[in-house]
């Protein structure tokens, strides 16, 4: 699959595998919001024929004080399932990181993830190098709680 | 300052007030701003000023129609006060009627040319609107006003940049640049100026002064996305041919070494063109894909676009090692991600070789020398066969090859997935459904699996179940799931439910949620509008300006572009027969599901109006509280359609659906046919005949087309009476293109079909044509059952049998039951053209029939937990 820096052209679909993978959705001004604010951290994976079949979306923390460090969050990332085993997720991932290192010297990423979401957890922690920072009580629309997950990226910072 | 108008003088204390009405409107201290407003009015009653605020004021609170009322009147109180045309301007505004918005703001600006505030709306507005010379002006004055405010330079360089003038745009941006002292370092929004700047020299075809920009930039660390820096870079390198662009194509694949376009810039540099290949440069490419696959070990990419390269045994020894790789791993793309090679046939028979003899090789029973290899290999290859298979329309053989695996591994949700989509293609959307329910009660935390099952349960006309399903992972406090969905813009849902109530002949819900598409769109259209200032103060420009050009083709989307075409075809049809109107509202030959579904609705409306009355209740609790200028949800008043069936304009709303399309779907035929359709009706022949000339360029023997030109020819004579304006010769002579005026029409329909007499698409249109000349019934009849000859290309996937049925029974034939059965014979796998009464018993959950609503309840127990 072809990986490549999200575009405007892209948020339809994007907004559609979201909806098709996850319950956490927002409507289109949001991805807008995302896109336009930071430019550079939201990729895309594609098949042959152009459709998005795997997505992050990304921004950084805009209300950060002093006291803290700049840093980018992960809004949403999901691949559809029948593109999953193709590391696609940690691909995106990967790019998405080094540009928040490079264009914002971001010193670490920032992700929730609901607390039975183990499969995603999983993902994170194992795959991806991410530790458990926190658990936010409540944190979803449902009620449930959520892991606040950390990976630093001072190793990209340059 | 011209002298203040007598009808606005207010005494000081007056206007001491009015002042303050002012301060608390912008800080929104609306219940306060409403009373102060009152005391001046007590006094004053005819000021319109003040009259103008309060009804802002009362909008803010809810208060819409009394709010506008009082502006209405405060203008035509002081038809001179910027602040009365401003204030109308921005209600305009919140009900997206940006015309008139700019036609107050105009007015506006005439009374006091240099508000900044008015100026500023202006210029969104404009951009809104596309009226760049406006535009252009708008930007202008406020840079001459508020040269420090660096958005007002960037504003105009975006004004001149969108009104076509690049070089100005470029100017600007140079003075711009000229006034910056002590830029901190490490700026991002800088950062992004400077890009805009380099993208403005590229575009202008300066690759040279571009490149010199960018590098000085990227070293003094001005520009800082070095992703960007690098994609420019190795660009406007192979732009100018220089030797050293090959390195930064190969940094930027070693950066992202699964990003196609990179490889072919690399191989472009070389004079590669991968989408014209030559023998000489077949061979150059293929080596350097192989060295990245070296180079790159983990790198997918470099490996499968040379698959697209390789020939003969080339292909062969690689296609073996891609497969074999993806069967191993368990890879479920693997046959989506090969199968655009099947364009050539004989990479498909190398490529079903290889896999079938690795199938054999893997047999469970055999012993086998690759016992190292996993068990989960066979049943990946199992999978793989069985798409390719089925691709190639061998559905039995692929049904086998997923029972296999199945009885190998029952868990497997792939294989049910598939199973469905298999039997979707048979015609049998029933055992389809049932299948991936199967596949979905596997993974109940998966909302893909969830998805699937609801769409498949939607084409097996189970609208209501699919409702069930979408609940388990739409939000619990939402009016319904649907409405959830609705929220989200889903288009996935919204076309699907609405297809679904279409194939039920349930014409007045297909429009409800075709008209929820449409709004979708018009939301993303106003979208934008937001982003015409916060780009300009965030200086993200380059994607801003792709931001427009989206816009611009937002309705070119397929999904509005097929709503599009079956809203229209609904409109039509209403049109010819207004008794479809009616027909669709008697409960009487309601199915059970679909008088719970009317049930559910009527609960649901219930629920939604109770909420609105909450949301009123705590609204007179807090009276301060700002409802904004953006028009609320519309309320609900229509639940099942009806009234959409009953409107005036039938056709003008078709049109207004239509009107994106001659521009943004030129290459749709289907598009051109409804745009006819509804031009004919309307009386517009010019468009009608314009828009059959440009189906006839795309595919001259389409058997739609057919049947429209001989259906125009016959308008065209019964409209003879019509003024003469109506039927110009521009018409007359267009139409003498597309059917020779010397032929009859009888003879012009024999010889198509003599043409086309094995394409049953082409049986119906000829039949449809024969209709509309007032053949006997018989005759029409017995031409249509033409459709069944062995030799004749008769399907289900493309719906061309089902539409046979369809018009026998349109008009009225004894016979149709008779090609039904013979259909439903024909197609041993299919239930579409079952009886109600075979299909009532059918299975479509993966649970026994009678407890389907439990079992949805267990689920989301389930998920929850």
């Amino acid at each position: 699959m072809n990986i490549r820096p999200a575009r405007v052209d892209d948020l339809t679909g994007m907004q559609a595998c979201n909806l098709q993978n996850l319950p956490e959705n927002y409507t289109m001004k949001y991805y807008m919001y995302h896109l336009l604010t930071w430019p550079q951290l939201s990729y895309v994976a594609e098949d042959n024929k152009g459709r998005i079949v795997g997505y992050i979306l990304a921004k950084m923390e805009e209300d950060v004080d002093d006291s803290e460090e700049q840093h980018g969050h992960v809004t949403s990332i999901s691949v559809l399932r029948s593109y999953r085993r193709l590391g696609l997720a940690k691909k995106l991932m990967v790019q998405s990181q080094e540009a928040m290192a490079t264009a914002y010297r971001a010193a670490y990423v920032s992700l929730h993830v609901r607390k039975s979401n183990r499969a995603a957890l999983g993902l994170y922690r194992d795959t991806l190098g991410f530790t458990v920072k926190d658990i936010e009580k409540k944190y979803y629309a449902d009620g449930e709680d959520a892991y606040a997950m950390r990976l630093s990226l001072k190793h990209l910072t340059r | 300052m011209p002298p203040t108008p007598p009808n606005r003088a207010l005494s000081s204390k007056e206007a001491t007030l009015f002042r303050e009405v002012l301060n608390l409107y912008e800080t929104r201290q609306l219940k306060k701003g409403l009373k102060t407003a009152d005391l001046i009015l007590k006094k004053c009653p005819q000021h319109g000023e003040t009259l103008c605020m309060k009804g802002l004021i009362l909008t803010h609170l809810g208060k819409r129609e009394e709010g506008v009322e009082l502006v209405k009147q405060g203008i035509r109180l002081d038809l001179t006060s910027h602040i009365c045309w401003h204030v109308f301007g921005l209600i305009q505004k919140g009900e997206k009627k940006y015309d008139e918005a700019l036609k107050s703001y105009t007015q506006a600006l005439k009374y006091d040319k240099e508000n900044l505030n008015i100026l500023r709306d202006a210029a969104h507005l404009q951009t809104q609107l596309r009226m760049f010379d406006g535009l252009v002006e708008t930007r202008h004055t406020l840079l001459r006003l508020r040269p420090t405010l660096r958005q007002n330079w960037i504003g105009l360089a975006v004004a001149y940049h969108l009104n076509g003038n690049l070089p100005e745009a470029c100017n600007v941006l140079e003075l711009y640049q000229k006034t910056l002292k002590n830029v901190p370092d490490y700026d991002v929004e800088h950062s992004e100026v400077l890009l805009y700047h380099v993208h403005l020299q590229e575009k202008m075809g300066n690759y040279n002064e571009a490149l010199t920009m960018l590098d000085i930039c990227a070293r003094s660390r001005a520009i800082i996305d070095r992703i960007a820096i690098m994609e420019f870079r190795a660009r406007l390198m192979s732009k100018l041919y220089m030797p050293d662009a090959e390195h930064s194509w190969q940094a930027l694949i070693e950066q992202n070494p699964e990003c196609h376009q990179y490889y072919k810039g690399f191989l472009q540099n070389r004079g590669i063109d991968l989408d014209a290949m030559t023998e000489e440069t077949r061979g150059l490419a293929l080596q350097s894909l192989l060295d990245f696959s070296q180079q790159l070990n983990r790198a997918t990419a470099p490996r499968r676009l040379a698959l697209n390269l390789a020939q003969g045994d080339q292909f062969r020894n690689l296609a073996d090692a891609y497969l074999r790789a993806g069967l191993e791993k368990g890879i479920p793309s693997l046959f989506a991600d090969v199968k655009a090679l099947y364009k050539d046939v004989q990479k498909q028979q190398v490529i079903e070789d290889l896999v079938e003899t690795l199938r054999e090789s893997l047999l469970p029973l055999q012993p086998s020398d690759s016992s190292n290899i996993e068990p989960t290999t066979y049943l990946w290859t199992l999978y793989f066969l069985a798409q390719h298979h089925s691709y190639l329309s061998r559905h039995k053989r692929a049904l086998e090859l997923l029972r296999t695996a199945m009885d190998h591994t029952p868990t497997l949700p792939e294989l049910y997935i598939f199973q469905a989509r298999v039997l979707k293609r048979c015609g049998d959307p029933i055992g389809a459904a049932r299948s991936l329910d199967e596949a979905r009660v596997l993974d109940l935390q998966d909302r893909f699996l969830n998805t699937k099952c609801a769409k498949y349960r939607m084409r097996a006309g189970h609208v209501d179940e699919a409702a069930d399903i979408l609940g388990l992972f739409t939000k619990a406090n939402a009016v319904s799931p649907g409405a959830d969905l609705e929220d989200m813009q889903s288009l996935l849902y919204l076309t699907e439910e609405a297809a679904a109530h279409l194939r039920k002949g349930n014409l007045g819900m297909a429009l409800k949620k075709y008209t929820a598409i449409q709004k979708v769109f018009d939301e993303w259209d106003d979208d934008q509008f937001d982003f015409h200032g916060y780009s300009l103060r965030k200086f993200t420009i380059n994607v801003y300006l792709d931001l427009i050009t989206w816009e611009d083709h937002l309705r070119s989307h397929p999904d509005y572009i097929s709503s599009a075409i079956a809203a229209s075809q609904i409109y039509v049809r209403l049109h010819d027969d207004p008794s479809l109107a009616t027909r669709g509202s008697s409960t009487t030959n309601m199915t059970d599901a679909e008088k719970k579904a009317k049930k559910k609705a009527k609960k649901a409306e219930k629920k939604s109006q109770e909420e609105s009355k909450k949301v009123t209740a705590t609204a007179s609790a807090s009276p301060n509280e700002d409802k904004g200028l953006e028009l609320g949800p519309a309320k609900d008043d229509d639940p099942d359609g009806m009234k959409l069936l009953q409107v005036q304009d039938l056709l003008e709303r078709a049109a207004k659906w239509l009107a994106p399309l001659g521009t943004l779907a030129k290459g749709n035929l289907n598009a051109w046919i409804v745009i006819y359709d509804v031009a004919v009706r309307r009386k517009k022949y010019l468009r009608a005949v314009k828009a059959l000339n440009s189906a006839h360029a795309l595919d001259a023997d389409h058997p739609e087309l057919h049947v429209r030109k001989a259906h125009f020819k016959l308008a065209l004579s019964s409209a003879q009476e019509q003024p003469a304006e109506l039927v110009g010769p521009v018409v007359t002579a267009a139409l003498t293109n597309l059917l020779p005026d010397e032929l009859s029409l009888e003879l012009f329909n024999s010889q198509y079909l003599q043409r086309h007499s094995t394409d049953a698409r082409a049986i119906l249109a000829s039949a449809k044509v024969s209709r509309l000349l007032n053949a006997p019934k018989d005759e029409v009849e017995s031409a249509v059952f033409a459709a069944l000859n062995p030799d004749v290309q008769l399907d289900i996937k493309a719906s061309t049998a089902q539409n046979v049925l369809v018009f026998l029974n349109d008009i009225g034939s004894s016979r149709a039951d008779e090609f039904r059965q013979a259909c439903d014979g024909k197609f041993a796998l299919s239930t579409v053209f079952k009886l109600p009464s075979e299909t009532a018993g059918l299975r479509w959950s993966a649970l026994p029939p009678d407890e389907p609503m439990s079992a949805g309840e267990a689920d989301k127990a389930e998920v929850m937990s």
